[in-house]
């Protein structure tokens, strides 16, 4: 008899959710000895975090604050993912549709129930035009839109800095580095928590429900997963693929448009927090799913608000930032080693 | 094709000399499929010693035992006198057992002086890249093969890279040298390179074992070859003397036994006098820009079965992309149905009636991540029940999906589990029987028993069997001559991208076949360079 490690094709649900389990807790349990060896007390620091971020209606809130553009950069990525692209720009199409909605907001007289629709618009619109580019080069150059959608971040970002501390600096003098406030804020429903929160899921069942009960969504859905399979089938794969990346970039738009319009209310450098970057870790943590984005959301939030918990007790940015890697990492590891099973076999050989 | 160029020397083995590699009574069993059952190999120092066999027939398992990825589930390795036991492929290496494989190992990005020093124990720890390419000027000079140290991977042809990978085989101080269809990737003169080396090679005492399943070039290349049919060892024979039809006879077994397959019953539909589907001087090139396929003229007719037979890789893929949509005719006309279908798209030709098994299922049949149900409905998503309007209908989808693998006998426990947890043979039965649904008109079957066991062969035998009988004109492409004859109303010959000519099965034998898979055109004496 022989011990032998094999491989399965697909994971066992229990197994897998197990997993995860386990590499959260790993993740949690090794910050902690590493805060321990730089002389910080995990356990004062743990039950500081959880009673801030649970224990008061405020915690909560915070969560829910950062929960909106996670769950919409989330989903951006998880969509392009459905036909087998990766959007890494979904920063750069955040500060574009932050920026699209911004200009339409200042310019443009109105009132605000009509304001608002439009500016969600302008969001979207400025997202999609940030990932045009990138789409139409894959589509019809091959070109990687990992690198492209990237290098457009650092353009989105460097753009927005610009104005608004160059173009449309507020001209009352009241602040240094950002717009004038908008003049139409998407309105609270609890506390501090606004109603982005709610079009935010809203958005997430919309796509999931896109994907898995139109055709079109099928579509994506056997184009992304196998191209051959596509073309074999008569299915066509570049204008999907087009429409997809479109999609995903007019929602990290609106992830923007929210942002600066419910939770910031001016724009400014640095408004999107990182969001698109985390963005991709959350669709990594749904699995490309676009429900799960929401609770890969919701598990990224709650870490978000446990650094900044953290940062007032005297730990830095980088060691919250660490702490997030690391949970990615132990995750990845529990995602394939749910993959392997033990098993007992007969010898081989003579 | 032989040429003067080839060293004529022969290394004398001393009388008492044990074979380099002998393999004893090896089986090697997968699920539902036996792989190997008492094979014997003998290879002697000096020897080029070819692997002969149909796809399925064993040859790669055998190798793989051989070289330690997979350990045999009987039977015995003895390296030079020795018994040994292989768990790993570095195990075999260091016994002087090198593979090259079909499919390249190489770090595209590297240059070849880093892919060959790459995880080798005898480079040097710290070295520059300068010394690192002259170290491997040396080293390939010494084993004249010619190849550019500093040049990129993925800058060089296909023949250059096999260079490479059997260097980084043979600085391993290989001895012997496995070659997995070594030429399927190769130009003509880029196979006459490879042969002289490797006829150097074991001029210096060396062995090859060689894989193909081309009949010219085995009997060209080797001393020795054996044959291998159904995972069994059929015989070995000097190449010297033998001819092609004894080798075609050997690799699809003595006894071909007709069954009654192409006789119809009282109910069958009558054989059209028009063709259904036919192509007019059409050439396709590859994905490489070659041109694979060269003024093909066929006719398949309502409620025929047409074969086509030849070696894999002579254009039969090409060839059932050209008259499924797949690929674009760079010549010619497609007409079916009548109409002229030469620039139609896929979804053309699946509406007209068009049903396809793939040759590979696993990556353009299906999607193997996905689940059963969606792949079940690829030909059917579009229509109701499964469509209604823009939906998409998941019950409908998984009530289709029920039928056509309750259709094909696939027992299912998850119909939302991925397709790739499928075994190769539920997968074929499953695409088999989803396409029959939507071949209303035509069927293009692309060796659609390959990897299947004998009784899911009879199986998919009778399907197309039961498309004929219903008015359907199905083109069926196969490399076992056996079913070929016992199933097809006529068979046509491809070689080279061109049809050597088609024959009516009732007037025509196995060695006619042979001769035309081999280049000879029907009728003609002549053999074909």
């Amino acid at each position: 008899m022989a011990i032998r490690i094999q491989r399965v094709p697909s994971a066992q649900p229990a197994v897998a959710l197990t997993a995860r389990a386990l590499a959260i807790l790993l993740a949690l349990l090794t910050a902690g000895l590493v805060l321990a060896a730089t002389g910080a007390d995990p356990i004062r620091l743990a039950s500081r975090v959880l009673s801030s971020t649970f224990g008061s209606s405020f915690g909560l809130e915070d969560v829910g604050l950062l929960l909106t553009p996670l769950i919409l950069t989330g989903l951006s990525v998880a969509v392009a993912q459905k036909i087998g692209a990766w959007n890494i720009g979904a920063e750069g199409q955040f500060y574009a549709g932050a920026f699209a909605a911004t200009g339409v907001a200042l310019f443009i007289p109105g009132p605000t129930i009509l304001m608002l629709p439009l500016m969600f618009l302008a969001g979207a619109l400025g997202g999609l035009v940030w990932i045009l580019v990138p789409t139409l080069a894959r589509a019809y150059a091959d070109v990687s839109e990992l690198i492209t959608t990237l290098l457009l971040n650092f353009v989105a970002t460097l753009l927005v800095y610009w104005m608004a501390t160059g173009p449309w600096l507020d001209p009352s003098g009241h602040a240094l580095a950002t717009t004038a406030r908008l003049p139409h804020d998407v309105p609270e429903f609890w506390g501090i928590v606004h109603w982005g929160l709610p079009v935010a899921v809203i958005m997430s069942v919309l796509v999931a429900a896109l994907f898995s009960f139109t055709r079109w969504g099928y579509e994506v859905r056997i184009a992304g997963s196998n191209p051959q399979a596509a073309r074999y089938a008569g299915m066509p794969f570049r204008g999907r693929l087009i429409v997809v990346m479109l999609l995903s970039g007019a929602i990290a738009g609106v992830a923007g448009m929210l942002e600066v319009a419910g939770t910031v209310h001016r724009l400014q450098g640095g408004i999107s927090n990182n969001f698109g970057y985390l963005g991709i870790m959350v669709a990594v943590l749904a699995r490309g799913s676009a429900l799960g984005v929401i609770a890969g959301a919701a598990l990224m939030a709650v870490i978000l608000n446990s650094g900044i918990v953290l940062q007032t007790q005297g730990i830095t940015v980088s060691t919250v930032l660490a702490i997030t890697g690391l949970i990615l990492f132990y995750t990845a590891i529990g995602d394939e080693l749910a993959h392997y099973r033990i098993a007992r076999t007969e010898a081989a050989g003579a | 094709m032989q040429t003067d160029a080839m060293p004529q020397q022969r290394y004398e083995i001393a009388p008492g000399t044990p074979p380099i590699v002998q393999l004893r009574g090896i089986a090697k069993y997968f699920p539902g499929v036996v792989a190997n059952q008492d094979v014997d190999l003998d290879v002697m120092p000096g020897e080029i010693h070819a692997l002969l066999g149909e796809n399925g027939a064993g040859k790669s398992t055998l190798m793989n035992i051989l070289t330690g990825i997979y350990q045999p589930d009987a039977g015995e390795i003895i390296i030079d006198g020795y018994s040994r036991v292989f768990s790993s492929p570095v195990e075999a290496i260091a016994a002087g057992i090198g593979m090259v494989h079909q499919h390249f190992k190489l770090v595209k990005a590297f240059t070849v002086a880093e892919n060959i020093h790459l995880g080798w124990s005898e480079t040097p720890k710290r070295i520059s890249s300068a010394a690192l390419e002259a170290r491997t000027a040396a080293l390939a000079s010494a084993l004249n093969l010619a190849v550019r140290p500093a040049a990129r991977i993925s800058d060089l042809s296909t023949g250059e890279q096999q260079r490479v990978e059997i260097l980084r085989v043979l600085t391993r101080n290989a001895r012997v040298l496995v070659l997995d269809e070594p030429t399927a990737v190769l130009t003509p003169a880029e196979a006459r390179e490879l042969f002289r080396a490797l006829k150097e090679f074991v001029a210096r005492g060396n062995a090859v074992i060689f894989i193909s399943h081309k009949l010219d070039e085995v009997l060209e290349i080797s001393d020795r070859i054996t044959v291998l049919r159904g995972g069994r060892k059929v015989e070995t024979i000097a190449a010297a003397g033998c001819t092609e039809k004894e080798l075609a006879k050997l690799m699809v077994g003595r006894e071909i036994v007709l069954s009654d397959m192409r006789k119809r019953g009282p109910n069958a539909a009558p054989v059209s006098p028009q063709p259904v589907l036919q192509l007019e001087k059409v050439s396709a090139r590859g994905d490489l820009g070659n041109l694979l396929l060269e003024d093909v003229s066929l006719g398949v007719h309502a409620g025929e079965i047409l074969g086509v037979a030849g070696v894999a890789g002579n254009g039969q893929k090409e060839l059932s992309q050209v008259i499924t949509g797949m690929r674009a005719a760079a010549s010619g006309r497609i007409i079916v149905g009548g109409k002229d279908f030469s620039a139609a798209s896929a979804a053309d030709f699946a509406a007209f009636g068009v049903g396809h098994i793939p040759e590979d299922r696993l990556h353009s049949g299906l999607a193997p991540a996905l689940s059963i149900t969606d792949n079940s409905v690829i030909r059917e998503y579009d229509k109701p029940p499964v469509s209604s309007g823009p939906f998409y209908r998941p019950r409908a989808a998984a009530a289709l999906a029920r039928t056509i693998a309750e259709a094909a006998s696939v027992a299912v426990p998850d119909f939302g589990m991925p397709v790739r947890n499928l075994s190769g043979g539920n997968q074929q039965r499953l695409v088999a029987r989803r396409e029959m649904r939507i071949a209303s008109k035509v069927l293009i079957a692309a060796y659609p028993s390959r990897g299947l066991d004998v009784g899911a062969i009879n199986t998919m035998m009778r399907y197309l069997v039961e498309l004929r009988d219903a008015g359907v004109g199905v083109l069926f492409i196969s490399e076992e001559l056996e079913e070929l004859l016992n199933l097809s109303d006529r068979i046509a010959v491809m070689f080279h991208g061109k049809v050597m000519g088609v024959v009516d099965t009732a007037r025509t034998d196995i060695e006619e076949i042979g001769l035309m898979m081999g280049g000879q055109r029907h009728g003609a004496a002549r053999v074909e360079a």
